[in-house]
């Protein structure tokens, strides 16, 4: 303990220092006193008493300097002189410590911000213990993008499960529930087996995990609830445990309830989860039985490439299990649980915070550039500093305080703009990258934030630091520093080449921006409405209360004042999400079944008769559906160009009869011949796809629809009508109002976001870099004032001056394109996968990012070099 | 050959300083100079001023206290005084001390001895 009581003396005398001096001297000087006096009355002159004493006592500046090193802490005492000497110089420069802690400011903030966002996607773990073992496993089919299995395997691999330490499956998705006593809302239900919550590692907070037996058919039902469904449903209740709540018109028995951090492994939102009561028995003779989506924690030292050997013989039984026609497009997939929830977010991540990087670096770069200005300013200072003793060391530890303190400020004023940004992010996409409504600014992003000002401190500050004064300027000789020019120059090379690599990038990525919002959908979606409504099994359990309830919406809709046509489909254009068979279960007269395979996808929709209209979808050949092909006597379907094409090739598709899903169907007339529509997305291109006439047959019935609205009013006035009217029908029923332009816009918002972002960067980047050329050409100029002078007086016109100036700077900006123009080849390739309809070396964005920047940077070192022109060779000549 | 007027050892001072004040009792930093020098009979060298910084070592550590008073002279001076720590600090140290000694005196006169 004896040192902390010496550090606490130490560090008080620190802060007391003045008046610790004060109490020494006049110590000293009581001491030196009484010496003089011991002596005058030995006998000596006072004079020589005096000087007497002070020999016995010794040197008393070399004391004090003992006593004070002793007193207090050296490195802190020098640490504060630095920061009180570093604050001087920044008050002293207001011009210069704003741009510096401005141009910090915003590369810091800048990836603090992106950091904040792309941390929960790529570094954060996730809220379960050794996270890294969680895999999601199963198989991959052109059907389904992630892992599923089938139940008639699964019941039996569950038992042994191979690689795994533990399995445990879920049913795909939520499905909608609703409690509906005292009040009902709707909940999304999630369905999972009993070893689901061990398998993740997550406790219940309060009461306990679904027993073996709960998870049986017929078994009593349980439920648990999440954290937030407590909170606000039951008002965080403490006896919520074994109460009971109508779920679906069940009475079922609450267990438990999840903790706070709790998510769903494939972070779909879920308010309850049930036991999925996995009839083995049922699932074994039905094969090939339900889909589920399986996940499991590997075994301690089994990495992903050993499970997925370790699964072969497990893969090998489900592909037999499968349909024939799927066999050979079926394969094993394992992969990890991050990964998952990531999916292709993670290159846009990537890209996202190695281009902030690049801006940060370019701050770096410009704050380090004008700190050098000011060492070459101060080099006579220095070299002052420098004879009197300062060691070197000494020197480079004040030079590096002046950029701590400059980063610091620029890192405080950071998080303020990170704060700023992470709104701006939000609001350009709010499902721009997975996570990022969860981003904040918390501690760990703070110690991040604090991290990278330190790295700027030292990078920005490193090289003026080990700048050594040349000893001639003692005698006032005037040095000119060749080096740090090269230096400095070298400098502004780099920022040029980063940007122009940003600028590259933005460049192609906005391209392919404008590629994706210019995609032809295939229909007008101005002035569309939709209403997604899907009613609940509780309150509408029979098909003809479902058709009841959507006559009655369609007639009360189609009386809104404005409506130009008004449609119903189960599902919409261009999100996907639509029903599916494939091509070889479509069996035509004539054409030979296909042999093996599943011949691809084939989308299907059943619409209402004014679909066409409503989204103005063009029908090529024959009619749109009528009326009357929605009786159930009717069957009638119309084939998109690309299905008919596929199955009649150049014959003629109408009248022609075919049957459907695998030869179950009445044969249907194709009646018509509609146009293509981007059905999954933006970037792929159209699918075969067919309709059928939504049919009021109660064998047929849905209780899911997407109403379409085609209005010749305001979509807004439009949107609120609609809203009242379904109220006035059901006020408990949950449904969504879109218009159609904004479920397009929402597929090009994850590309919105990056390409948003990376120009913004860009934009920064070329802005730093221009003051950066801008800073240097005009520091050039001011030191070679009285060169040019001389120059003008000795005849050169003020044009040979400019073109000296800019030639330099000609040089060095070539320099730096060049390697900026190599790096966007080399880097661009990376950027293939996120871009859409434009080729990653396109010369024409390459040479106008070239452009742009050049045109940048001559404008950055114009304005100085003009400067240069007006030189007064008289005045210049007489400078200093 | 010891040289007439030793140098003062590293760590000694601290110990003479704590026994001057343990029979002198309070005293200012010139007393305690004058002390060392009378009682060593000069053939300790001390440069007076070294005195300081073993003083604020020996504060720092708690073993000594400070306090302003007026000097004979009726000048302002900082007395030094013996903390209760301080006392264990020099009954320590003096054991220390003598077990040293005792131990330099038993090699020594072997030494003369063979």
């Amino acid at each position: 303990m004896e040192w902390l009581r010496i550090f606490g003396a130490r560090l008080r005398g620190l802060f007391r220092k003045r008046q610790l001096d004060g109490e020494l001297d006049a110590e000293l000087h009581a001491h030196l006193e009484l010496l003089t006096e011991e002596n005058i009355r030995r006998g000596m002159s006072p004079a020589d008493a005096r000087y007497a004493a002070r020999r016995e006592f010794g040197g008393v500046e070399q004391m004090k300097e003992l006593h004070r090193d002793q007193r207090s802490i050296p490195f802190f005492g020098a640490l504060l002189q630095d920061l009180r000497f570093a604050s001087r110089m920044l008050a002293k420069k207001p011009g210069f410590t704003f741009v510096a802690v401005l141009t910090l400011a915003l590369g810091i903030g800048a990836t603090t911000a992106v950091f904040s966002v792309v941390d929960r996607a790529l570094f954060r773990s996730l809220p379960y213990p050794n996270e890294d073992r969680l895999v999601s496993f199963g198989l991959l089919a052109p059907i389904e993008r992630d892992e599923f299995i089938l139940g008639s395997g699964y019941v039996d691999f569950r038992k042994e499960p191979g690689p795994f330490e533990a399995v445990t499956s879920t049913a795909p998705g939520t499905s909608d529930c609703d409690i509906t006593e005292p009040n009902a809302i709707r909940l999304n239900c999630a369905l999972v087996e009993q070893t689901f919550l061990p398998t993740l590692g997550v406790q219940p907070m309060v009461g306990r995990n679904f027993t073996p037996d709960e998870d049986r058919p017929n078994a009593p039902r349980v439920a648990l609830l999440t954290y937030s469904l407590w909170k606000t449903r039951f008002a965080g209740d403490p006896g919520i445990l074994g109460k009971t709540i109508s779920l679906d018109g069940n009475a079922t028995r609450i267990v438990g309830v999840l903790p706070s951090i709790f998510e769903m492994p494939t972070l779909a939102a879920a308010d309850i989860l049930i036991p999925l009561a996995l009839d083995e028995d049922q699932q074994r003779r039905s094969e090939p039985g339900r889909v589920l989506r399986t996940f499991a924690r590997l075994r301690p030292g089994i990495n992903v490439p050993m499970a997925v050997a370790g699964l072969q013989p497990f893969f090998e039984r489900a592909v037999l299990d499968a349909p024939p026609e799927f066999r050979k497009e079926i394969h094993l997939s394992i992969q990890a649980l991050r990964d998952r929830q990531v999916r292709d977010a993670r290159l846009a991540s990537w890209l996202l915070l190695g281009s902030v990087f690049a801006v940060f670096l370019i701050a770096c770069t410009n704050v380090a550039n004008l700190l050098l200005a000011r060492v070459t300013g101060r080099q006579r200072e220095l070299a002052v500093r420098a004879a009197l003793g300062a060691s070197r060391g000494r020197l480079v530890r004040q030079a590096l305080t002046e950029s701590l303190l400059l980063s610091l400020l620029g890192g405080v004023l950071g998080c303020a703009m990170a704060q700023v940004l992470l709104r701006l992010f939000m609001s350009i996409a709010p499902q721009g990258i997975v996570r990022l409504h969860e981003a904040r600014l918390d501690l760990r992003v703070i110690v991040f934030t604090l991290a990278v000002a330190l790295i700027s401190a030292v990078f920005s500050g490193l090289v003026p630091a080990l700048y050594r004064p040349a000893p001639e300027l003692l005698i006032g000789k005037d040095v000119r520093a060749t080096t740090r020019n090269v230096l400095r120059q070298a400098l502004v090379s780099a920022q040029i080449a980063i940007s122009l690599m940003l600028l590259a990038g933005a460049g192609l990525l906005l391209r392919s921006l404008l590629n994706l919002q210019n995609v032809r959908t295939g229909m007008r979606t101005e002035n569309v409405l939709t209403e997604a409504i899907s009613l609940g099994g509780y309150r509408y359990p029979t098909p003809e209360q479902q058709i009841a309830f959507f006559s009655e919406l369609q007639g009360r809709l189609k009386r809104l004042p404005g409506v130009t046509s008004l449609a119903l489909s189960d599902s919409l254009p261009p999100s996907g999400q639509m029903r599916s068979t494939i091509f070889a279960a479509i069996e035509v007269p004539g054409r030979p079944l296909l042999k093996e395979g599943t011949g691809g996808m084939v989308g299907w929709r059943a619409v209402t008769p004014d679909y066409f209209s409503a989204l103005s979808i063009p029908i090529i050949r024959g009619r749109g559906f009528r009326q009357e092909d929605r009786l159930p006597t009717e069957n009638t379907i119309i084939l998109n160009e690309t299905l008919a094409r596929e199955l009649y090739a150049d014959a003629e598709p109408i009248g022609q009869q075919l049957r459907l899903f695998r030869m179950q169907g009445p044969w249907r007339t194709v009646v018509g011949v509609a146009a293509d529509v981007k059905n999954s997305g933006l970037t792929v291109n159209a699918d075969p796809e067919f309709y059928l006439p939504w049919k009021n047959d109660p064998v047929e019935s849905l209780s899911t629809a997407h109403i379409i609205v085609r209005t010749g009013t305001d979509p807004k006035a439009m949107a609120a009508w609609m809203r009242a009217e379904i109220v006035a029908l059901d006020q408990t029923l949950p449904f969504t109002i879109e218009t159609m332009s904004q479920r397009v816009g929402k597929l090009a918002q994850r590309p919105r976001f990056t390409a948003v972002l990376l120009s913004l960067f860009a934009g920064i980047g070329v802005l730093l870099a221009g003051i950066g050329i801008y800073g240097v050409v005009g520091f050039l100029v001011a030191q070679q004032t009285r060169e040019i002078g001389i120059r003008i007086s000795l005849g050169a016109t003020s044009r040979n001056v400019l073109t000296m100036v800019l030639l330099n700077m000609v040089r060095w900006t070539v320099a730096g394109a060049a390697f900026g123009l190599l790096g966007s080849w080399l880097s661009s390739r990376f950027l293939e996968s996120l871009l859409f309809e434009v080729r990653a070396h396109d010369p024409f964005l390459l040479a106008s990012a070239l452009f742009v920047l050049l045109a940048v940077a001559f404008f950055a070192a114009w304005i100085p070099a003009r400067r240069a022109m007006r030189v007064d060779p008289m005045i210049a000549l007489r400078y200093e | 050959m010891a040289p007439p007027r030793g140098e003062v050892l590293q760590g000694t001072l601290d110990l003479i300083v704590l026994q001057t004040l343990h029979t002198m009792g309070p005293l200012h930093g010139y007393g305690i100079a004058q002390r060392v020098q009378q009682v060593s009979e000069d053939l300790l060298k001390l440069n007076q001023g070294t005195l300081y910084p073993a003083l604020l070592r020996l504060e720092q550590r708690g073993w000594i206290a400070t306090k302003w008073g007026a000097s004979e002279n009726n000048r302002k001076a900082k007395f030094y005084s013996l903390t209760r720590a301080g006392r264990k600090q020099l009954l320590a140290e003096t054991r220390s001390w003598e077990r040293m000694t005792a131990l330099m005196t038993r090699l020594l006169s072997g030494t003369e001895g063979a």
